[in-house]
């Protein structure tokens, strides 16, 4: 059979070829270009290839920031996806004790970043802050503005605080997607609680899982706003994530060329984890 | 596998006015094929629910063989369940779906393997065995849940609900003859539910026909199809169904029980006669062939009578609209409640 061929439908794509052009492929590319010239100003600028990669690549200070940011990424999806999984598992699946648990559930989401950081920010104050205050009369001596330790753990505790719901909810609704038909056939089949999860409800929420971790993983690679008003990246560089050292860098000091080359390196990861992480989750689909 | 003995079980929604289940009882012998046939809403689903103890009952109580197991857990039981469409482990290969309710009951490895060999030939499904689940036809992973549902060697009771809803028409016909050959070489309880007359029919040793939350009637398929308890099971088994006319419509005196309200006919008890000798009266409204017989095509002929309209199965040798006689060479009696007379009544 001959097919009919109309070019004239390449225009209907156009518009998103535009609109993607201008939103991201631009951007990027800027940046791809600043990160290969030296720019001391508007009118002096030169190229000097891939000195600012592998410059950047070499220094301690990108390394041990990206070394915190692998830690943090990883205690994150650690935590969150088992926690998000057990209240999705744990939550009655219809009434409204379900609504309610929903509402709940979506408050930490609804909170703009800079005012989660605020609310930590003052909730462990070790002077005024009920979690400070708290921890220190039991005797905990805790001060996040001093201890590296303490800080981390309170930017860990914000983020699955923000976090798990998003992770509880995706689950909750892959749950609800399970037909009851199979829990009834898995209790006359004898199964135990470990294998209706792992047999009945996992390979259902598969599919939910992914987009959960790699949400997260995405996000919290990117973690900005709250360490900054949280910690400011102290005490030291004990906080100091790829964002907050690339900010310093292009905003603090502008070396335009170094964080455009930090910038895209930054990119290429988080492309990579990503494809990584979804290439093997598929493969082992098919 | 067990009998089972329904004693008075009833059951209702809390919060609900009326019995989603009036109070019933039944008995199902060891080793039965049994359906439970009945429209929709008709309660066959929620007597299945309480036999697998997804429900407990309101009141009465259910025995397996001699056990009470009215108020255990469905995995306490000792039931199996095949469902309308096929639930199955879908992560898992199908051997390994045969396999998880041995294991999950700690059976001996090598028994089990022997045991899902076993049945996987019985359903013919012994290639399909390393396959994952996700990977089957429909009408393989029906076959598997099947298998699943009969791979214990101690449960007491097989219960189909609907089995073969999600199964394409021209494989209904096997899957259901595949579960009967087994259901015998097996000799395993079974409780079919179904709204569909042909699959009760054909499948089961015993049928209870349902309505509203109760039992009409149970008997084997020739004594439902033959002598309907009631007039609604007449009406619902057949197609056509079995026609009742009320007595006063009666053209000709015919042979009849005392206190009878209304005579019913399966459309092949009666013939097409001369206008003038028939116990009944009409014209023919419209014909219907199904088939030929002796050359001569053959089918249903539906006739308006002043009191309705009555189907009879026969030769297509009249018009439409022609005066028509019906002679019964056959018919029941049925008081004014719907119930079918017999002599003992008297």
């Amino acid at each position: 059979m001959n097919k009919p061929y109309n070019n004239k439908a390449w225009l209907g794509v156009l518009p998103v070829l535009l609109i993607v052009a201008f939103s991201g492929v631009v951007p990027l590319m800027t940046v791809v270009n600043y990160s290969v010239q030296d720019i001391l100003d508007f009118n002096s600028r030169f190229f000097v290839g891939f000195q600012w990669y592998s410059e950047t690549l070499q220094d301690a200070r990108f390394i041990e920031a990206f070394l915190r940011q692998l830690g943090f990424s990883a205690s994150v999806l650690i935590i969150e996806i088992p926690l998000g999984l057990m209240l999705a598992r744990g939550m009655p699946r219809q009434g409204l004790s379900a609504s309610l648990l929903l509402v709940l559930l979506a408050i930490p989401l609804l909170i703009p970043w800079n005012v989660v950081g605020t609310i930590w920010q003052l909730y462990a104050r070790s002077d005024i802050g009920l979690l400070g205050v708290g921890l220190n009369a039991l005797g905990f001596g805790y001060n996040y503005t001093a201890d590296p330790i303490h800080a981390w753990l309170t930017l860990l505790a914000m983020d699955v605080w923000h976090w798990t719901s998003l992770v509880a909810l995706l689950a909750f609704a892959g749950l609800t997607s399970v037909p009851t038909a199979y829990y009834q056939a898995a209790e006359l089949d004898g199964a135990s609680k470990w294998q209706v999860f792992r047999y009945v409800e996992l390979p259902r929420l598969k599919g939910v899982l992914v987009i959960a971790v790699l949400l997260r993983l995405m996000d919290s690679f990117m973690i900005y706003t709250e360490p900054f008003v949280l910690t400011g990246g102290g005490p030291g560089n004990a906080t100091t994530f790829l964002s907050q050292h690339l900010a310093t860098m292009a905003v603090g000091q502008f070396d335009l060329g170094p964080a455009a080359a930090f910038s895209v390196i930054y990119f290429l990861f988080i492309l990579l984890f990503c494809w990584i992480f979804y290439s093997s989750v598929v493969r082992e689909n098919d | 596998m067990a009998s089972i003995q329904l004693d008075e079980l009833s059951f209702r929604y809390p919060g609900a006015v009326e019995d989603t289940l009036a109070p019933l009882s039944l008995n199902v012998a060891d080793g039965t094929a049994f359906s439970l046939l009945g429209a929709s809403g008709a309660g066959k689903t929620t007597l299945l629910n309480l036999l697998s103890g997804l429900l407990m009952p309101t009141s009465g109580r259910i025995f397996f063989d001699a056990h009470e197991v009215s108020t255990l857990a469905g995995r306490q039981r000792n039931v199996a369940q095949v469902f309308q469409f096929p639930v199955l482990y879908e992560s898992m290969s199908v051997s390994e779906n045969l396999a998880f309710p041995l294991r999950a009951r700690k059976f001996d490895p090598g028994w089990i393997r022997q045991r899902v060999e076993r049945i996987a030939a019985e359903l013919e499904i012994t290639q399909q065995l390393p396959l994952v689940a996700a990977q089957l036809s429909l009408f393989q992973k029906q076959l598997v849940a099947i298998g699943r549902a009969l791979v214990r060697p101690d449960v007491s009771v097989v219960l189909l609900d609907e089995p073969l809803t999600a199964v394409e028409p021209r494989m209904k016909w096997r899957l259901r003859q595949t579960l009967r050959r087994v259901q015998e070489e097996l000799g395993v309880t079974m409780i079919y539910v179904t709204h569909d007359q042909t699959e009760a029919l054909t499948f089961a040793d015993q049928v209870a026909v349902m309505a509203d939350g109760g039992l009409l009637q149970v008997g084997t398929p020739e004594q439902i199809y033959s002598t309907p308890s009631h007039e609604f099971v007449g009406y619902f088994i057949g197609s056509p169904g079995m026609n009742f006319v009320a007595v006063e419509h009666l053209a000709q005196p015919l042979e009849l029980l005392p206190n009878t309200c209304r005579v019913g006919f399966r459309p092949e008890w009666a013939e097409l006669c001369a206008d003038e000798d028939g116990q009944l009266r009409g014209a023919v409204r419209s014909m219907q062939l199904t088939g030929t017989h002796g050359g001569i095509a053959t089918g249903v002929v539906r006739i308006d009578m002043t009191a309705g309209e009555i189907a009879v199965r026969g030769r297509l040798e009249v018009d439409i609209g022609q005066s028509v006689g019906v002679h019964l060479q056959h018919h029941l009696c049925y008081s004014e409640q719907g119930r079918l007379l017999t002599t003992h009544d008297e």
